[in-house]
């Protein structure tokens, strides 16, 4: 039996939204709403509206995602 | 964390992994058109409980999400663009023409076996038929990167290369896991990745290897909320092959493998 596990997808910023959320467009064309994966704040990465970003997209509600990269 | 299982271990492994082989042999050779997925579902439930075993699919609630129910069933019975969990249903006809992936999951002492097989009844499209032999190579060249020595991901990679080349898609959100006194262990075993990359594999892990191959460009494979059955996004076709492996030094034990055509896997 397979494991469900939440996918990567990539993205691009559209709106910088408070506590640390953002609005993210995905590959897909499909609008996500995501948090900063704790690394990614520890090491005071900063996104900005226009970044390319990884995003995880929870299996259980796919409106919701984790940012965990953020391109050069 | 992922566990190395002791040859004590394996033989107990060995002993589910036999019977799970057994129970996918007895539906291949009665599977037909006509015949519903309960049907086979119920065949199923019966031989492995008059083997002392009992089914790991039945009541299993995956961990990490308390909202889900737990599975029905014993089999997985995915007709065509279900890509897995498939719930047996007594309405559910299986018609000429369908590919059919039968998931089977053992408990046998205190240890789990895992297969899965994609049948094909009567004649089907060739591109069909393509994508169930590609799927099946698939699952060979993954088993065969599964050596001490390696690394996880090397498997990954051997999976999606292969299915890439037919310009077949990998469905990413479903993975093949470890597997041992628990039917989920570590670590997840994805079909798409980097060489080089993951873990290094050591002898005594255990795994079930599970490629799931579609056509068409479906990445994800979708199921409603608090349902089971997975679809492809496109609607089209995927193909599932499984095996329980053991990791050992220049080849992989297979513990899942079929008694029907004596050394093919």
């Amino acid at each position: 039996m397979a494991k469900e596990e939440s996918i990567e997808i990539e993205g691009v910023i559209l709106d910088a939204l408070p506590n640390a959320l953002f609005k993210v467009k995905l590959e897909n064309s499909l609008e996500v709403l995501a948090h900063v994966s704790g690394k990614i704040r520890m090491h005071y990465i900063r996104i900005l509206p226009g970044d390319k970003v990884k995003v995880q997209i929870s299996p259980y509600d796919i409106t919701k995602g984790r940012i965990t990269y953020r391109y050069k | 964390m992922i566990t190395i299982k002791t040859e004590r271990e394996i033989d107990l492994m060995r002993a589910s992994g036999a019977l799970v082989a057994r129970v996918l042999d007895l539906i291949e050779t009665e599977i037909m058109p006509g015949m519903t997925t309960k049907q086979l579902d119920t065949m199923a439930e019966e031989f492995i409980r008059d083997h002392n075993a009992e089914p790991s699919f039945l009541n299993y609630a995956p961990k990490g999400d308390p909202g889900a129910t737990p599975y029905p069933a014993t089999l997985c019975v995915s007709l065509n663009e279900e890509v897995v969990h498939g719930i047996p249903n007594n309405k559910r006809v299986i018609k000429e023409g369908d590919i059919v992936s039968v998931d089977c999951g053992v408990y046998k002492g205190g240890y789990h076996g895992d297969a899965a097989r994609t049948f094909v009844l009567g004649t089907i499209d060739q591109k069909i038929q393509e994508l169930v032999s590609v799927t099946h190579e698939c699952l060979s060249r993954g088993i065969a990167m599964a050596v001490a020595g390696n690394r996880l991901h090397d498997i990954s990679s051997a999976i999606e290369d292969y299915a890439r080349s037919f310009r077949f898609s990998v469905i990413e959100n479903m993975v093949g896991h470890g597997i041992g006194s628990e039917l989920h262990e570590d670590p997840a075993v994805p079909n798409y990745g980097k060489k080089n990359t993951g873990v290094k594999l050591r002898e005594g892990m255990t795994l079930a290897i599970e490629p799931m191959i579609a056509l068409g460009r479906s990445r994800r494979a979708i199921s409603k909320r608090g349902g089971w059955v997975a679809v492809t996004e496109d609607g089209k076709p995927s193909a599932h092959f499984e095996h329980t492996i053991v990791v050992r030094p220049g080849k992989a034990e297979i513990l899942t493998r079929t008694f029907l055509y004596g050394e093919t896997a």
